[in-house]
């Protein structure tokens, strides 16, 4: 087994979209006392640090916005962030409060070309989730914990864990608090020196918990932890700091979630064809939009394309204050699909469906048409609009005028040419329809597809020889 | 003081020969009539081909067609061209948000494959200018047809431009009306009803003659 570890120090941060030119900071609060456990770069640059008093952060800083620290946006990070980690791992599972996420990359290490490999795609991805995350890679759960904490290199094998772990400070260690103070009045500074007690005195002296705490982190015990199992759909809520107005400020968190999904479509050989996007505005109705590509999709730029056109197409009445994004029914891929959809390959048919797809999201789904026969003898039913994928139809017909318009009455006769055409159909509607058909020519010069109802005794136009 | 010009080290003729070599090569030099080499598409009817530049539609330019009543015969002028383009590369042809409903029964007797047809109508014309921007712009369709339906001229520089990028055949249909107007096409006609035919005057063309052709329409008076 061999485990990577995702630290995330600002997740309380992330979790809550504080990115703003304004200093912004993430408060929790036990009884009465308050403090920062994260805040934004413009914050920061004022001089607020995690740890700070709320109202010490204030005098320092008086335009800083507090956010409620939110377990539930947490949860909500850490799980599309599990669900992006599926590309790399089968195994995978959180700890909310530690701020780590695990996933176990040994059975997958051949297939990405090794570890250094596996680290470059990770770490070239997180930025674009929106994380700042601190690596670890450890043949046990705690280790790699650690080693994510602490910022050392990765071991592979338990054997060389004892000699990389020894010079670390106790500080990043999974211990009791009023413990890790003690200790250096004891002489005790760094794990090598803990790890030079004897196990007794260990357990005497600092409990079983402690303990069996090291044991779990040098593997000398198994450390069963349930898999966190990915659901059989992708979706994200997100709450936007502020209200939204303008499409740009949507985007931003979309891309993110964007990533993860793809990187959940990786892990589960699937691509989608529809998105749902549900916007929470503050005292109206939520506003529900569908994002629809003809081939199935998984590429995070692709996607983004479409939410964009689609986005920009909605108009939105009212501002956004949450978002939440859905990919419900995933496409199995197989392996021949995988060139056509990753796109790259060049083939024209599907920048084509591309094409079509960017002027769907935008002009909405019946602005792009295509057109079909079908056998009645009324001119006005012989075509239909086709959905989807091909048209068909080669008989010819009659000469037919190329537009058509609905059977308009006509007030004045205009001078008809040539013999009629006389059409009889629609017994199957129970209408008896009697029409004669003529050419006929207009004052300006257009020529006129007419007929007279036969039963009406009456004139219509229903084509332009165009 | 400016430095004298160094001599041309090339002999004379063949610098000469380089130099129209590369205005050959420029769709975007106008050298006078019939001279440059712009890419184009028969239009099937030799009168009309004659007077155009390349000999017939241009490729990558925006061809501008005005007409004073809808039926007159506009669609079928360019059913030869689409018909040879369709069925040679298989590529589609877009209509844009047209005035009236294309007819299927008609476009297949004209020849042309249901399924190379894509009609996309926006609810607006700002969006149908935008639309037939994309398809331009995307190079992937044999033609696009495109009623704007706009009298502003910057959309119409946008189409051009948009026509150039995609390298495919691009008809905008207008009002007679429009025709005193200034407009970026390359090619601008003035279309008049005639018995059996359509008369086309060729208001502009860029690198073309200019003139009047008489398209005979077949049957259909």
């Amino acid at each position: 087994m061999l485990y990577l570890a995702l630290f995330l120090p600002q997740l309380s941060l992330e979790a809550c979209a504080a990115e703003s030119s304004n200093p912004a900071a993430v408060v929790d609060r036990r009884g009465t006392r308050r403090w920062i456990v994260g805040c934004n770069d413009a914050a920061r640059a004022a001089g607020v640090r995690a740890g700070l008093e709320a109202t010490m952060a204030l005098a320092i800083c008086p335009e800083l916005q507090f956010l409620d620290r939110s377990p539930g946006n947490e949860t909500q990070a850490l799980r599309s962030l599990a669900a992006w980690a599926g590309q790399f791992s089968s195994w995978i599972c959180f700890d909310r409060g530690r701020q780590l996420l695990w996933m176990e990359v040994g059975s997958s290490l051949k297939y990405f070309g090794g570890v250094e490999r596996l680290l470059a795609r990770v770490e070239d991805q997180l930025p674009e989730l929106g994380h700042v995350a601190d690596i670890g890679i450890a043949p046990t759960l705690e280790a790699a914990a650690l080693f994510a904490r602490s910022g050392q290199a990765a071991v592979r094998e338990v054997g060389d864990l004892l000699p990389a772990l020894a010079p670390l400070p106790l500080a990043e260690l999974e211990l009791d608090e009023d413990l890790k103070e003690i200790l250096p009045d004891l002489g005790i500074r760094t794990v090598a020196e803990l790890l030079a007690l004897d196990r007794k005195s260990l357990a005497r002296r600092f409990g079983a918990a402690a303990l069996e705490y090291l044991d779990r982190l040098l593997g000398h015990i198994p450390d069963p932890r349930p898999n966190y199992r990915l659901p059989p759909r992708y979706s994200r809520r997100f709450e936007l700091l502020g209200a939204v107005e303008n499409v740009e400020g949507l985007l931003f968190p979309l891309r993110r979630m964007l990533v993860a999904l793809q990187g959940y479509l990786v892990g589960r050989d699937s691509a989608v064809q529809e998105i749902d996007l549900r916007l929470q505005h503050e005292g109206t109705p939520p506003t529900l939009l569908k994002v629809r590509s003809t081939r199935p999709v998984r590429d995070a730029a692709r996607m983004l394309a479409l939410v964009r056109e689609r986005l920009e197409r909605a108009e939105l009445k009212s501002p956004v204050v949450e978002l939440q994004l859905l990919a419900q029914r995933l496409v199995p891929i197989g392996d021949t699909q995988l060139e056509l959809i990753e796109g790259g390959s060049g083939l024209q048919e599907s920048s084509w469906d591309e094409l079509l797809d960017r002027l769907r999201a935008r002009l909405g789904p019946s602005a792009v048409r295509q057109l079909g026969l079908r056998s009645d003898h009324r001119p006005e039913h012989a075509w239909c609009l086709v959905e989807g994928q091909q048209s068909s139809g080669q008989e010819r017909s009659p000469e037919r005028p190329l537009w058509l318009v609905p059977p308009t009455p006509l007030e004045q006769l205009p001078p008809s040419l040539g013999r009629p055409e006389r059409i009889e159909a629609g017994w199957a509607c129970g209408r008896d329809e009697r029409r004669d058909y003529y050419i006929a020519e207009a004052p300006g010069g257009s020529r006129l597809w007419i007929f007279r109802d036969a039963n009406l005794d009456r004139w219509f136009l229903q084509g332009l020889w165009a | 003081m400016m430095a004298e010009p160094s001599p041309v080290a090339l002999p004379r003729p063949r610098a000469e020969q380089a130099i129209a070599e590369l205005l050959h090569r420029s769709p975007h030099v106008w050298r006078g009539r019939g001279t440059a080499a712009a890419p184009a598409v028969a239009t099937g009817f030799a009168a009309l081909d004659r007077l155009l530049p390349g000999g017939g539609w241009p490729i990558g330019a925006l061809t501008e067609l005005c007409l004073a009543a809808d039926g007159i015969g506009e669609l079928r002028l360019l059913m030869p061209a689409l018909r040879s383009l369709v069925q040679r590369e298989g590529r589609p042809v877009v209509l844009v948000r047209p005035p009236h409903t294309p007819y299927a029964p008609a476009l297949v007797n004209a020849g042309l494959p249901l399924r190379h047809l894509y009609w996309v109508h926006p609810a607006t014309g700002d969006e149908a200018q935008w639309a037939a921007e994309q398809i331009l712009r995307a190079g992937l369709a044999a033609a696009v047809l495109a009623w704007p339906c706009t009298r502003q001229r910057v959309p119409f520089r946008r189409l051009q431009l948009a026509a150039q990028d995609g390298k495919c055949l691009a008809f905008v249909y207008r009002s007679a009306q429009d025709l005193a107007n200034p407009s970026p096409a390359a090619v601008r006609l003035l279309l008049h009803p005639a018995a059996g035919a359509l008369r086309v005057d060729v208001v502009k063309a860029r690198g073309g003659h200019g003139g009047t052709a008489l398209c005979p329409l077949g049957r259909v008076p």
